[in-house]
Formats: C-alpha cells, structure tokens, sequence
C-alpha cells in the first residue's frame, strides 16, 4: 500500500542517513585514499553474463590501470552461475572473490548462509572521495541489506514495464490505460477489433511469473506476508490472482503457461502481440531489427487501488564471505558502484541506480537520440522513486516461496482451481515456509 | 529360390523411401538450425518461418567477437579427446574380461556413475580437486569426463565381445595364447564397428558435457560448451548467434562420425573368421 | 559355446581377467567413492536456513514417502521414460535397418543421420522452444496449414510429457541406431546365406533370425537409454522448467531444484540416491535379461 511504501521509505532514509553520514564522514579522509594499495594482488570476479556485467567488464582495463589490481573475470549464463556460486560456497571456498547477486531473490537465503561480507564497515572505510554511496538508490541499498548488514552494493535498475503498440491502440481508438482496468478494457477491446494480435502477454512460466505478478500484487494493495502469516487469500491477493490470470488465460497467448522473457519479447518484437508486461532489460531484445522502433511507447505498469507499486530490483557487487582479500575486492566493487563507472554503463543502455547519473547530461543527451528510450528512462524514473523490490516472499526460502505463487497462478490460469482453493493451498505451503528457521 | 529380381527392386525401392522419410525428419531440424545460424536473431522467431532469406555471416562474426571460440574449442578438444581416449583405454580390456567371464559387476560398477545425477558429484568433487589444487585443470576435467565414457565403451563392446564365438578363444588358449594376447590379436580386430560406435559415442557425450566444466574448470580451461549458454538469458537472448554456436559445437563429432563411418560398414567382421 | 568357457580357465587366466578389468574398476571406486559416500551422509542430516547442520536419521526419508511431489515426481518420470524408450526402440531399429541396407550411402550423409544427439541439449532445448512455440512456432504452422488443429504441445499439461518424449525421441532414435547397426555389422553374414537358401522373406528374416541375434545389442541399447531417461533433465529444465504445474517434474528436476535452488541440502540428496537405487533397480533387471539373451 501506498502508505506502508512510504514508511517504508522513510525508514530506508533514516536508517541508511546514517551510512550516507558515515561515508561522507570518511570522505573527509579521503586524502589517505590510495587506488594504488593493493597494486599486484589478482582479484577473481565470478559474473553473470547478462548485459550488466557486459557493460561493466568493456571497461575492465580502465580498472587494472588505476589500481594495478589483476582482475580475472569467470563468466557464466545466469542460471549457470547461479549453480557454480552454490557450489563455490558450499564448499566455503576462497576461489571468488566478487560476485553478482540478484538480492531479490537470494538475497536473503545467502545472507542467513553467511555467504556475505559485510560491506558497511568497508564503505566506512577505505572509500574514494567521489563514490557518493547516498547518492545510490536507497530503496535498493536497503533491498542489500538484511538484519542490519549491507551485503551488496547495487548496479544497475531494473524491473517489469509495460510495452504496447500505439499504432494498434490507436487503429483501436483506445487511449494509453491508467488503470489496470484500462489495462483490462483495452484487452478486451483489441481482441475484438484486431484478431491477428495478442492483447496481452506477460509471463505464465511457474518460477519467472512471480517477477511481474509481484507488480500487479502491489499496485492493487496486496501483501505476501500480514500478522506473519500468508497473504494471498486476502480480497486484494485473490484480486490479483484472479486478475493476473484472467489478462493471461482470456487475453494472452496459447501456450502462456510456459511463457518467459524469451517467448514474450520475440512475440512482441514480431508485432504479433500488443502490450507486452515484461523486464525493462528486454529493450534491445525487443528493438532488434528496428521493427518496433517507432510504434512502442513504456511505461510502469499502470495504477491499481493502491496506485503504482512497481518492482524495482537491480543486480548487486558483493564480497565473498570465504575470500582471502577482502579489502582488496571491495576496491572493485566501489569502483564497480562508482558514479563514473556508472555513467559509462548507463550510455551503454544500463538503467542506473543513481539519480545523478540519470539526471546526467551526456546521458540524457543518449536518452533524447531514440523516444522510446526516453519512454524507457521515464518508465524506469517512476521505478526508483516509487519502487519495491518484493519479488516472492520476503523470507529467506524466497525462491521456494515463488513455487507456490507461481502454482496459484497456473491453477487459474488453466481452470484447474477455484480461486478460493487455489490461493488457500499456496497460503497453506508458504505458511510452512514462513515458520521455517 | 529367393525373391525375383522384381521383389528385390521393389524392396530397395522401399527402403529409400523409408531412407527419405527418416532423413527429413531427422534432418529438418537440423538443417533449421543450421540455417537460422545466417538470419539475423529476430528472424530465428519470426512467425510465419521464413525458408528465403538473405543470408548475414553477422551471427558468426559476434559470435568470435565475444567468444574466445578457439581456445574454449582447444580446451574442449584436449578434454574429450583425453577423457574419450581414457575411456577406450580402460574400458575394451574390462569390456573384454567381462564377456569372457561373465561376470557383470564390474560393468555393472561403471555405469553407477550414470545412474546418479551428474548435480550428485559437483561438490563432493569441487572439494575433492580443490584439495589438491587441481580446479581449472585439464586434468580434473578429463578424470570427471572419463566416469561418463568409461562405461558406455564398456557397454557398447559388450555385445560385440559376446558375439565373437567361444572356439574362436578356445582354439587360442589351445595354442597357449595369454589372454591379453587374445584381445590384442585375435578379438579386437573383430570387434571393429562396435569400437568405432564406442569411440563416437564417448566422443560426442564427453563433447557436450557441461556440468562438471561448471565447477572443475576456470576461466583458463573453460570448454566451448559453456559457450553456447551466454547467448541465453535475459536481456541477451540472441537466438543468431546461438545457432551459429550451435552449428559450429555440433561440427568436430560429425567429423569424426564421418571418418570413423568407414569401420562402421567395413567387411571388419565375423565374416572374416569364417571356418 | 556357453559357459564350458569359465571351466577351462586356469587360474593364470583367471588373474589376468582380473587384471584387465582392475583399471576400469579402480578408477570409478576412486572417483565416485567418496561423492556417494559424502551424498549418503548428507542425507541423513537436516540443515537449517543458517546452514546450521544437524543430525536428522532417517528423517529426509520419511518426509520423502509422505511427499506428494516425490510421488508425482516418481510418475512423471516413469511415464516419460517408457514412452520415450518403446519409441526409441522401435525407431532405432527400424532406423538401423533402413541404414544398413542403404550400403551405398555416403559417408558424410550417413553422419547427418545420426547428427541429432551431437546437438548440444540447450540448443535442442532452445530450438525445440521456438519450433513448437503455439503462436510462433514451425510445427503448429505445419498443422494448420494441413487443416489440422493447433497444439499447445509443451504447454498443455496432458500433452507435455508426449511432446517430451517426441522431442527426446527425434534426439535419440539415432543413437539407439547407430548402437544397433554396429550389432548389426558384427552379424555372421552364413546365417543370413543359410536364410536365403531357404527362402526366407525379408520380414520373415529378420523376426526369425535378425532380431533374436540383434537382442542383445538392443538390450545393451536399452540399459543405455535407460540409464539417462530415468535421469531426465535438459529438455525440461530449458522449457517448461518442470511446468505446466508440475505436469513434466521429473524426480531429477525436482531434486537438483530442491537442492540448488532451496537449498535443502540433506533432502535433496535423500531424493538423489533414490533415484540412483530406482536406475539400479531397472539396469540390474535387464541385465538379467542380457543374460538370458546373449547366444
């Protein structure tokens, strides 16, 4: 809801002031800031090769000149990365020495692993004159941070929007929805008026649903978690059920159940589908070719009850708990997280998590080449002033719990349950969940 | 009297057309991705699929560009050949004794390697090599790979020991052969196309193993099969180059079928004994 | 031409068998000793959400017997692996026939036959996602411009274990072929002359003399197909991930997902190594039958 939002917020800048005091603090000494200390030591980053760390690793030269720091980069696909970190860890071995972590997802389940090291102590520390840590987003620092310790530092901004046709809405007489009734009405209008078309397509797949059906929760003024208990046979969370699965089964696609980003971009990018409520990282996926160039506007997915909640989340920089040399990948990571890094990546095509940099003119100045990128940087505005970061259940079992959201979901959008039924059983194995320690 | 001439063309008549028929379901695929490697990505899912298209060696040229193709490709050779090659060695003398004897276990042992999922083994063995340092290693990879050709060379040879008629060894033994002077001599130049099957099969599944690279390699010894997973995710799907991945990872154990073909149809068999 | 030979061996034959078969056996102990061992032990812990490790005896077990997914798991697996094995048997053979009388083909066509299985999984995987895709897809495109009704093929929960089995079927037909048509090199060419003087028919040869002497390859075959379809993996896990539901969680899935994925170490591995007795169990059954088989 709105208002726990902005407590929430409120919090977050509360609670984070104090580590903004404390690195502006630091900053002070800055003059014994050294980019030179740990000149000759090799520091082995383990990346997920999404277009993040791409981005990131063009300037990797950049980074071994100014601190004489090696640095020897382990790039896997993100599922596979995912498997060899497990692995790594499990073994508490020293081998990685800095990671990617999505805390959305993980976060919590590898804070309460121990696989973290804290990192506020370090941004106290030994921090360059110019990192700005407040100037990071602070919905996502504090999306990092669980029981008190900062585990990562964030990299970029990501979350769900909505793509549609203007073309097709305006062949439909339709105007750009509000609301997601609007979205709803919009729906029903365009299978009526343009039968080649999906009305609308977002993702049906079990695990990857709970990413954009997160939105929909929050926008209407659902919670997961209330009294400790689960949440989703609330009015609202059944309203999202039945409305999540009702845009999909009436209006989506054949096949929707299986459907994740692959699917839902080459569906939208052939035109064949006219809103499109997927992550705002398939932009070039979706642009490829240019088709869509000119016909697609963005923006967060439109307001419920309880206006716009959008699902921000964003990739972090972390420190192995198990590495050797601490301080020395901490020197990556801040330079990683720095506002200069952060700007070459952002005319690279990656949403910063500074309000600086997005406000930045060079940047700006990449914005204004494309309209839909303008549309996309807008779109992303309204993600890091108002965003959430709640993907799945806010518990360490975070992935297990996105299991049963994603089987409510199924259960509708197959006509296999009642929404009655189907959101009593998820509640029934996600309490199971929550009172796990 | 056998079949007229007539009868005879008929049925090679018959078997062309069942020829045709398994080669364009089988090859129909294969082809698609073959040629979806020269659309541009966002022709590889376009709807109605598109058979003409102007050809672009762009998925290729990015493809070496963020890819070090050769050496993944180096690496990838060293481990299957090594692990292929391992597999062979140990695996036609036991396939060997455990026809002769009839005694299954050790066959049996083998192949428990295959019966649990490959996840089973990642840590136990991460922890086992990093303890002596053997992570990232050609080594580590060609043991780990070796567990998975060791008993399909076992199994394949199975078979084509048990056929090789009993009198064929009693004659040998009679003639005060050693056993290993048996395999070498008289029964492994029998048993031809099955170590031909044997060698394309430990070859091709050694090939497109990428659990184990997963933990057991690093950036250094990394296989070319890793390579075919960055061009999935989001934000980079890129379905072009993927194929264009694909059909060059698919190219070395085709080669090798083709020239491994010939023990296959050769006359290398029990025919020869005869009498 | 049967066990007369175990009699005749001496012991000095008997060690050097031994000997032959000692390097493949001492290799496997010393690489799959301990991951089992440590496995089996992990199973009979329990471990916190803070890692923290305790002993749980049989526990994993008991939750495992009570576990409906295990159950649903344990069907999935067993309904796709013999739909998938039934076709790739009769494919395979039929296909290694129909490769063996085709003596003239070349080389390099020969090859492509069996080129599917030389695919990387997550290729098939991806491509078999695009092919059969409902709204994007080659495959309903065929369909319909035959007449015929669309399919949501992976995405339909009744039809998504047929539509795996199809997909592993198209990957795997060649393998099983190339297996056979190896046996059926190593075929005595006299018995095939003795059938001609008798004027055996084509079919006829080969019901009453080809596939018993095939047998015992087909067996090997089976045991091999055996062996990685009950431990089915790729194909799911890079297209439905389990889904719809979990109409296509096989037992592998479902265990690497409860170990990787949440983390609950102790059970997956309960769930692991039963799935290893379960592959045990059917290997030694047809091992028995290579057995009785084998001429």
């Amino acid at each position: 809801m709105r208002v726990r939002t902005s407590i929430a917020i409120s919090l977050a800048r509360a609670g984070f002031a104090v580590i903004a005091a404390s690195v502006v603090a630091s900053a002070a000494s800055a003059a014994e800031f050294d980019w030179k200390k740990f000149q000759g030591k090799t520091v082995t980053f383990l990346a997920n090769n999404n277009p993040v760390s791409q981005a990131l690793l063009t300037h990797k030269a950049d980074f071994e000149k100014l601190t004489g720091i090696t640095l020897k980069v382990d790039g896997y696909q993100e599922q596979q990365m995912r498997q060899r970190l497990v692995t790594v860890m499990n073994a508490h071995s020293d081998e990685v020495d800095v990671f990617m972590t999505l805390p959305s997802r993980e976060g919590q389940q590898f804070a309460a692993a121990g696989w973290y090291a804290e990192l506020a102590s370090m941004t106290k520390g030994e921090v360059a004159a110019d990192y700005d840590g407040a100037g990071l987003s602070q919905a996502l620092v504090k999306a990092g941070t669980f029981d008190g310790k900062l585990t990562s530092m964030p990299m970029n901004l990501e979350g769900p929007i909505l793509y549609y046709r203007t073309d097709i809405f305006k062949k439909c007489g339709l105007e750009p929805p509000a609301t997601i009734a609007d979205v709803e009405a919009a729906a029903k209008k365009l299978k009526a008026c343009d039968s080649g078309v999906t009305p609308f397509v977002s993702r049906g797949l079990k695990p990857a649903l709970p990413y954009t059906f997160s939105n929909m929760l929050h926008n209407i003024g659902g919670s997961y978690i209330a009294n400790g208990k689960s949440n989703l046979c609330s009015p609202q969370g059944k309203e999202a059920l039945e409305t999540y699965s009702r845009l999909l089964r009436d209006y989506g696609p054949p096949g929707v159940v299986n459907y994740s980003f692959y699917q839902i971009s080459a569906l939208y990018r052939s035109g064949r589908a006219a809103m499109a409520f997927e992550s705002s990282n398939e932009l070039r996926t979706v642009m490829e070719g240019g088709e869509r160039l000119k016909d697609t506007a963005l923006i967060a997915f439109p307001a419920g009850k309880a206006g716009q909640v959008p699902t921000a989340i964003g990739w972090g920089m972390a420190v192995s708990a198990y590495s050797k040399q601490p301080d020395a990948a901490w020197y990556f990571v801040q330079w990683a997280t720095s506002p200069a890094v952060q700007k070459m990546m952002a005319v690279q095509g990656i949403a910063p998590p500074r309000s600086s940099v997005a406000s930045d003119p060079e940047y700006r100045k990449w914005i204004d080449e494309e309209p839909v990128r303008q549309q996309w940087q807008a779109a992303l505005d309204v993600l890091a002033a108002k965003g959430s970061s709640e993907v799945g259940y806010p518990i360490v079992a975070n992935p297990e719990s996105r299991e049963f959201i994603g089987q409510a979901v199924q259960d509708l959008i197959l006509n296999q349950k009642p929404v009655d039924q189907a959101c009593a059983d998820a509640d029934k194995g996600l309490d199971a969940l929550i009172a796990q320690k | 009297m056998t079949g007229a001439p007539m009868d005879d063309n008929w049925i090679r008549r018959l078997n062309t057309l069942q020829l045709i028929v398994a080669g364009v379901i089988i090859m129909a695929p294969v082809v698609w991705m073959a040629l979806s490697s020269f659309k541009p990505s966002f022709e590889v899912t376009a709807y109605p699929p598109t058979l003409l298209f102007s050809p672009t060696a762009e998925n290729y040229a990015q493809l070496f560009k963020t890819t070090p193709f050769f050496s993944y490709g180096v690496n990838s050779l060293i481990v299957t050949l090594g692990s292929a090659g391992l597999g062979l060695l140990f695996g036609i003398p036991a396939a060997f004794a455990v026809s002769w004897t009839r005694i299954s276990w050790p066959a049996i042992l083998t192949l428990a390697a295959r019966m649990a999922p490959g996840t089973l083994f990642l840590l136990p063995w991460y922890v086992m090599f990093r303890q002596v340092g053997m992570i990232g290693s050609y080594t580590a990879l060609i043991l780990s790979h070796a567990v998975i050709t060791l008993p399909i060379v076992i199994w394949v040879l199975l078979p084509s020991f048990d056929n090789i008629p009993r009198s064929v060894f009693e004659a040998a033994q009679v003639d005060g052969c050693s056993v290993t002077r048996i395999l070498w001599r008289i029964a492994l130049p029998l048993v031809g196309s099955g170590i031909a099957v044997a060698a394309i099969l430990a070859f091709v599944f050694s090939w497109n193993y990428f659990l184990f690279a997963l933990v057991l390699s690093n950036g250094d010894s990394k296989t070319l099969i890793a390579a075919a997973f960055n061009f999935v995710g989001e934000g980079s799907t890129q379905w072009g180059v993927l194929m264009a991945a694909a059909t060059l990872i698919a190219l070395p154990p085709l080669v090798l079928a083709a020239l491994v073909q010939r023990w296959l149809v050769s006359g290398l068999t029990l025919g020869a004994v005869k009498g | 031409m049967s066990g007369t030979a175990d009699t005749l061996t001496p012991d000095r034959q008997r060690l050097e068998l031994g000997a032959l078969s000692a390097p493949a056996v001492l290799f496997t102990v010393g690489m799959i000793a301990f991951p089992l061992l440590y496995t089996i032990w992990l199973s009979f812990q329990s471990f916190s959400s803070t890692g923290r490790q305790s002993f749980a005896g049989l526990a994993n077990y008991t939750r495992l017997v009570g576990d409906n997914e295990f159950w649903h798991g344990l069907w999935v697996t067993l309904a796709l692996y013999v739909l998938s094995l039934v076709l790739q048997l009769v494919f395979g053979v039929w296909l290694a026939l129909v490769l063996f009388h085709a003596k003239r083909l070349p080389g390099v066509v020969r090859s492509l036959f069996i080129s599917p299985f030389m695919m990387p999984p997550v290729v098939a995987g991806m491509m078999w996602l695009v092919i059969l895709d409902p709204s994007l897809g080659a495959a309903n495109y065929i369909l319909t411009s035959f007449g015929l009704p669309p399919s949501d093929w992976l995405a339909s929960p009744s039809w998504v274990i047929p539509t795996v089995a199809l997909i592993d079927t198209w990957q795997w037909t060649p393998y099983v072929a190339l297996i056979v048509l190896g046996g059926l090199q190593s075929l005595p060419p006299s018995v095939y002359e003795a059938a001609q003087i008798d004027g055996a028919s084509g079919f006829k040869t080969f019901q009453r003399i080809t596939l018993p002497l095939l047998l015992p390859t087909i067996v090997t075959a089976t045991i091999l197909r055996s062996v990685d379809l009950l431990r089915f993996f790729d194909i799911i896990y890079i297209t439905t991930q389990g889904g719809p539901g979990n109409a296509s969680n096989t037992l592998n899935i479902y265990g690497f997902r409860v170990g990787f994925e949440f983390f609950n170490i102790g059970y997956a591995s309960a769930l692991m190594l039963t799935l290893t007795a379960i592959v045990f169990g059917v290997v030694l059954a047809f091992n028995r039958l290579r057995g009785a088989v084998a001429w």
